[in-house]
């Protein structure tokens, strides 16, 4: 391990004081870091494409990545006697043993784990590399460089952080070089199995990682789970030359979806510890918004501000953008989930969208950690697979695009659907859509069954009427202004503004019973006046009470806040009347 | 155990004295701990006799397939020679040599014990022995023990194996259960050893191999529990199949033929997975080397075939894949199920070591896990939706013995369930609990679910049993809510909307098959839920066309196609659920119902209950349904969800209700619909009303006998009683006068669906006609003066003090007294001729 100058056995004080003060060389306020391990797990280097090459087997990494199948249990010699003195496999990937060694042993279990990079995953929010490459921002303050060199100078992989451009040139260079010591081994392994392409076909970037979870009850894990896992780095060389070697027997006992997943191509990680993570940890910036404070209300103006000169001035979307990306499934109630709010924005045209569409694409993915964007076609929903659906040929989950974690935010543009046939595979895709706009729902398709998954994605539906196939909570008619030449994004805003919609996207809420009285009365009185008022609305109403009270940091919801949606609701009914 | 074998010997004793000698002296053995006979075994546990570990050191702890290689050996049918003879080497041959000792003189063989474990091979020899002799079924009062005549049955069939179920040795003897569960390989093999000596004292001739099948265990445990302590285990598992492979044969026997000479070897069984290829040949006068090659087709194979096995759905929890796990099947067991069966299996659960190369003597350190497979058990039957869950005519056939105990937990919950008093609420609470209110329409749909049984005459008349119900009622109550809500409980229900559906579509379509010109038969929504409730979503937006062919299908329940080649009736008897909206949107309380939803009469009348779902505009039901939605966004729900039965129960009620409940109208119940039926008919004709108002027709009571027959089944009751009758009274007059009260008078009148208009509206217009005319009479000459509706109107006013008569009444009538011949109308003027 490289970079652990502190000796945490000998002197644990005089290590957690020094990962303290290195914490506050990097500029952070004292009172705001409570609660946190100043960046010790960050001395760990990741695993991902680009650092595998440099990782060294059998060492400690952290892994960052979506649990996006689970492979089930494996058996392994746990302990065996070996001359007389028991030794273990635990942390250890396939060892070879005397089958002697066999009549002395104990079979112990481990959980095997599929993990991928968290899909929609933007640059930001990768670990080391906060290099944000929106054109917009041209203008990084020198402060926000810096720091993200001292972010990830404790990787080993940095050798030279001297120029950052170089060593990006460095790496790549690398991975070619890499790439093409790789092939080889490639070519025995895949050779041997015959099932090339059954080999998921990998992102070059993304790195997929078989994790094996050892002592952990299995309803920690979830699928869909973003997890930090912390631990050993197998490769083994050997491993990858064995697989033509099953003996007869096993020739159809081990279809194991192992088989397909050499391990040249996906390391295994043995976890030691292993941590869910927020979108709170994708930060790169340590801020910290107290709820209540007034940076609270500055933090959100500016972001108001930025959302409406992307949005070309339009303020009353800029507001229900605004508690768009602060919504979240926070309930579930029979077949209602509470907390969602998916935006139609309607009236794009050409025009509007060749303007707007990309802006306001490229502001949500700076903003939000995970973000997808799906062009509603003819051809991409009769092509394309959006349910995950169970490979029962390599036992293998395949993943959907609709197979997201929690808080992804998903962008439909339905302005590009013309007329035209959906084939089964089209109704199918477009029936899983409504589901999810409907109830926050994926069916993952195994074959004999469906299985029902909840799920929690924020949606925003581009289109150019209101889109009667996308069931969205709020639809709203798009009036922006032709926007001004050049929007410049401070990174300093911009690292407050994502930690704002982190932060603030989670808070417990809640009402007293005066203000329930009040609501109540308000929505007594609206249906008396509008009878065509459903539950519907009543439920858009109150989420967006909520959503507009955690804008702005409380926890209660407060009259003010409660005109305010009424007041937006009412300016909303009267742009879509018009 | 003690007392589990004691009556049995008891029984056992006055049967067959023959039996009574060998079985009593080891019962004692067995049942008695003072016995000094057992205590000598019992001491000798810690030493074994170092012969016997010695052989079973090599496979026993280690799950290698070295132990399945030798196991299969020793069960595979040997026609030549049985296994006691072909391989003195192998270990568990031992006791069947003292085997035949034992009978005669059980004492004298030297204690023998399965390695590892203080399981005396002799006692449960005898256990297994005394068991098949022995064990009856509870009320079977037979000579011979229910197994021995299974084993009879056997060898008459000539077949190979015999079912052994778990609970019977369980109830028999439960140490061996314990034992057999515990070290199935070795108590399998003493199985199969008994058995085999068994089956030659009946039969010496009968030279096939006997072996035990056990299933039905005590226990059964799931994928996911399985943990490396099951290993070697018997265990018991449900799921589904999902993938088999083909089938493998696997060699059991190789047969050599020297290339040299010609010479064949002797059969070479196979050892621990491999065949010693014999290096020279055999033949005195040939001795040559490397000569000998394997002749394929005079090799003994047997089938092999690896079966993948999921997880069913409901044994997975939250934000979990299902877990899969393989099984090995042989011999019989190849191809007992299919993808997509699901099956309870039982089998032993081994775990493999990955051996590296051919010839190396090590092994990865992981394991491959699989279940070898004794016996596999298609559990469909006990699937509460099972594929015809709405089957009401033969419900009854499904043969009782395949009826799993799982299942009958299952319906003892159900029956324990219908025994509540509060059922009845309890299950209208459960449908759709987050859908506010409409207690009533739940109910309706409650009967619409459970449905009325069909009835069929000698004369081929048929009586409907399928309820259909429409719900009218203004935008945003939740109607369509409903509808998917019940479309998603009935096991087949077809979903459409009213707007997108065609006539052909909802019934059957004839299309010529573009390749071979043929003409084929499409199915529509109608067809297709035959058996099941079909829910049309915007009835009211449906094309007059398609409407039209509803009326078939709503009476006679069958859809008729008369198309180029094709004419056919097709079986649709399926339950209506319809909704609508009122015509104007919002539902006009000043218009009849007809005129609300403008739908044919016809078509109305055939539905059994008819709800109008109005919004009223209350001020206490709209605080109530804020409240509500506050109490869902603001504070945590459990509470207001109590009580409330899941869906999957709520299937398998209603599936089973269906199936299995088929009540009949007690007395009480028919004398109480007669008097309400009348009753309510009398209830038109109010004292001192001249006007006849029709309240009941002769199809509302064939609705009323649905419904209290629907009511019975909610409680499980093959009775109707007349609680029943008065509760399917309350839910018609409910709708009823919801839908079909006369805005005028008040009462019921089922005029205004019959017909659309009310008697006494018809009375109103007959009487303004009349009224029209005489003015006419009065005012006006033949041939005179033409007068203008205006003027008409002031006169009708003054003659008929308090009466308001509006000028579109006028015209009306005007327009009556028109097609009679009467006056002549011009425009805005009217002339008498």
């Amino acid at each position: 391990m490289v970079g652990r100058e502190y000796d945490l056995i000998g002197n644990p004080v005089g290590a957690v004081r020094s990962t303290f003060e290195k914490a506050m060389r990097a500029g952070e306020p004292p009172f705001l870091v409570d609660g946190k391990d100043w960046g010790a797990t960050h001395s760990i280097p990741i695993l991902d494409r680009t650092t595998l090459p440099h990782l060294q087997p059998n060492t400690l990494v952290r892994y960052r990545g979506m649990i996006q199948d689970m492979l089930g249990n494996e058996f392994y010699v746990g302990a065996h006697k070996d001359g007389g003195t028991w030794t273990t496999n635990k942390f250890t990937d396939v060892s070879h043993l005397p089958s002697e060694a066999l009549s002395d042993s104990r079979i112990w279990e481990r959980r095997l784990l599929y993990c991928v990079p968290v899909p929609g995953q933007n640059i930001w929010a990768e670990t080391y590399s906060d290099f944000v490459t929106s054109p917009c921002l041209n203008n990084t303050s020198p402060h926000g460089e810096k720091r993200q060199r001292e972010d990830c100078a404790d990787m080993d992989i940095q050798a030279s952080d001297q120029d950052f451009q170089d060593s990006t040139c460095m790496k790549k260079m690398r991975e070619n070089m890499h790439s093409s010591q790789l092939c080889p081994k490639e070519r025995i392994s895949e050779g041997s199995t015959s099932n090339s392409d059954m080999v998921p076909n990998f992102d070059i970037k993304s790195l997929p990682c078989v994790v094996k979870i050892y002592d952990t009850p299995e309803s920690e894990l979830k699928l869909n789970d973003v997890i930090e896992f912390v631990g050993l780095l197998t490769f083994d060389p050997k491993l990858a030359a064995d697989d033509d070697t099953f003996d007869e027997l096993s020739d159809g006992l081990c279809e194991d979806a192992l088989i397909h997943l050499p391990p040249s191509k996906v390391p295994r990680l043995h976890c030691i510890v292993h941590q869910k993570l927020t979108s709170h940890d994708f930060l790169s910036g340590s801020l910290i918004l107290e709820p209540k404070s007034s940076m609270v209300k500055g933090v959100r103006e500016s972001l108001l501000g930025h959302l409406t000169s992307v949005l070309g001035n339009d303020e009353l979307a800029a507001h229900f953008m605004l508690l768009h990306l602060l919504s979240g499934v926070h309930t579930r109630v029979g077949l209602v989930a509470v907390g969602k709010l998916s935006l139609n924005l309607t009236c794009f045209n050409k025009e509007i969208l060749t303007v707007f569409g990309n802006r306001i694409k490229a502001a949500v993915a700076n903003l939000v950690p995970f973000t997808m964007c799906m062009p509603l076609t003819i051809d991409h929903l009769n092509s394309v697979s959006l349910a995950p659906s169970k490979d029962y040929n390599t036992n293998r989950l395949v993943p959907g695009l609709l197979q997201l974690t929690e808080g992804t935010h998903l962008t439909v543009d339905e302005t590009q659907l013309q007329t035209g046939t959906l084939n089964s595979v089209g109704v199918e895709n477009i029936r899983l859509l409504k589901i999810l706009l409907e109830s926050q729902k994926v069916d993952y398709d195994f074959k004999y069954y469906k299985m029902e998954m909840e799920a929690d994605t924020q949606v925003l539906i581009l289109s150019e009427g209101k889109s009667n196939i996308l069931p969205a909570d709020v639809i709203l008619p798009f009036r922006p202004q032709p926007p001004r030449v050049s929007d410049c994004v401070d990174m300093e805003a911009l690292k407050a503004w994502r930690c704002y919609l982190a932060t603030f996207r989670s808070l417990q809420h809640s009402i007293d019973s005066e203000m329930q009285k009040r609501v109540e009365d308000d929505l007594v009185a609206a249906r008396q006046a509008n009878r065509s008022l459903g539950s519907s609305d009543f439920s858009r109403l109150l989420t967006m009470g909520r959503l507009v009270s955690m804008s702005f940091g409380e926890t209660c919801l407060s009259l003010e806040h409660w005109q305010m949606v009424k007041e937006l609701e009412r300016l909303r009914c009267e742009r879509s009347n018009q | 155990m003690a007392s589990d074998s004691s009556p049995a010997n008891n029984h056992d004793g006055p049967s067959s004295p023959d039996d009574d000698s060998m079985s009593s002296p080891i019962g004692n053995t067995f049942s008695s701990p003072g016995n000094p006979r057992r205590r000598g075994r019992r001491s000798s546990v810690a030493t074994p006799p170092s012969r016997r570990s010695s052989r079973f050191a090599t496979p026993e702890p280690t799950p290698t397939p070295v132990t399945r290689t030798n196991r299969r050996r020793r069960r595979s049918p040997d026609p030549v020679t049985t296994p006691i003879a072909a391989t003195p080497s192998s270990a568990d041959e031992a006791p069947p040599s003292s085997d035949g000792g034992e009978f005669g003189h059980p004492d004298e063989a030297p204690p023998m014990f399965v390695w590892g474990t203080n399981i005396s091979v002799q006692d449960v020899n005898a256990a297994i022995l005394r068991f098949l002799r022995n064990f009856r079924g509870r009320d079977d009062a037979s000579v011979e023990g229910k197994y021995m005549m299974a084993i009879h049955h056997v060898i008459e069939i000539q077949g190979d194996s015999l079912e052994v179920d778990a609970h019977h040795v369980f109830d028999y003897d439960n140490d061996l259960y314990n034992k057999m569960v515990r070290y199935p390989l070795e108590v399998l093999a003493i199985f199969d050893i008994v058995l085999m000596d068994m089956v030659s004292r009946i039969n010496p001739l009968f030279e096939k191999h006997i072996q035990a099948r056990i299933f039905n265990l005590k226990t059964s445990t799931t994928m996911r529990n399985l943990n490396p302590s099951d290993i070697e285990k018997m265990v018991s598992l449900k799921g589904m199949i999902i993938r088999c492979s083909s089938i493998i044969p696997e060699i059991r026997e190789a047969m050599f033929r020297c290339l040299v000479c010609g010479y064949f070897s002797e059969p070479i069984v196979v050892d621990r997975g491999r065949i010693s290829e014999p290096t020279t040949c055999g033949k005195q006068e040939c001795l040559a080397k490397n000569s000998m090659t394997l002749v394929h087709n005079r090799c003994r194979f047997a089938d092999k075939q690896v079966v993948r096995l999921q997880e069913t759905p409901d044994e997975i929890p939250d934000g979990g894949t299902p877990h899969t796990v393989s099984l090995l099947m042989h011999d019989k067991l190849v191809d007992a199920g299919k993808p997509g069966d699901r099956v309870e299996v039982t089998g032993i659960y081994r775990a493999m070591t990955v051996r590296i190369g051919s010839s190396q003597r090590t092994v990865k350190s992981l394991f491959k896990t699989y279940i070898d497979c004794l016996h596999l058990k298609k559990t469909d039957k006990s699937r509460m939706n099972a594929e015809d869950p709405m089957e009401v005519e033969n419900g009854a056939s499904t043969n009782d013995e395949d009826i799993t105990h799982d299942y009958e937990d299952k319906v003892e919950k159900l029956k324990e369930l219908s025994r509540k008093p509060d059922i009845y609420e309890r299950l209208t609470k459960s449908l759709a609990p987050n859908i506010w209110e409409l207690d009533d329409v739940k109910k309706g749909l409650l009967c619409q679910l459970f449905g009325g049984s069909a009835l069929t005459l000698q004369s081929g008349a048929s009586f409907r049993g399928d309820i259909n119900i429409l719900l009218v009622g203004d935008p945003g109550t939740s109607k369509s809510q409903l509808l998917t809500y019940i479309h998603k409980l009935s096991p087949r229900g077809i979903y459409t909307s009213g707007r997108g559906s065609s006539a052909v579509g909802l019934t059957a379509y004839v299309a010529k098959d573009p390749e071979s010109g043929e003409t084929v038969l499409e199915s529509g929504a109608l067809v297709l839920s035959d058996k099941g409730i079909c829910c049309i979503d915007e009835f009211d937006k449906m094309s007059e066309n398609a409407r039209s062919m509803l009326h078939e299908v709503m009476e006679q329940q069958t859809v008729s196609i008369a198309k180029a080649g094709i004419i056919a009736s097709l079986n649709a008897r399926t339950s209506v659920l319809a909704c609508a909206n009122p015509s104007g949107s919002r539902y006009n309380p000043r218009l009849s119902v007809i005129d609300n939803i403008h739908l044919p009469p016809t078509l109305l009348s055939r539905f059994d209950l008819i709800y109008l779902i109005l919004d009223k505009a209350d001020e206490q039901t709209d605080r109530r349904l804020a409240k509500h939605i506050v109490g869902l966004h603001f504070e945590d729900t459990e509470n207001s969800e109590q009580d409330v039965i899941d869906l999957p129960t709520l299937t398998a009620y209603v599936s089973y209700a269906r199936k299995n409940i088929h009540p009949e109208l007690s007395d009480e119940a028919a004398e109480e619909l007669t008097r309400g039926y009348v009753e309510m008919r009398r209830r038109g004709n109010f004292p001192g009303s001249s006007k006849k108002v029709i309240t009941a027709t002769p199809r509302q009571i064939e609705s009323l006998i649905r419904l209290s027959e629907a009511l019975a089944r909610i409680r499980f009751s093959e009775l109707v009683e007349k609680k029943d009758v008065v509760e399917a009274f309350r839910l018609l007059e409910v709708a009823m006068q919801q839908s079909a009260t006369d805005h005028a008078t008040g009462t019921i009148d089922m005029d205004l669906i019959t017909t659309g208009v009310s008697a006494s509206e018809r009375m109103r217009r007959e009487s303004l006609v009349s009224l029209t005319r005489s003015i006419i009479m009065e005012k006006m000459q033949i041939g005179g003066p033409s007068i203008r509706p205006l003027e008409l109107l002031e006169e009708l006013k003054k003659q008929s003090s308090g009466a308001e008569y509006h000028l579109s009444d006028l015209r009306n009538a005007l327009s009556t007294l028109a097609s009679e011949g009467f006056v002549v109308i011009h425009g805005d003027s009217v002339k008498r001729v």
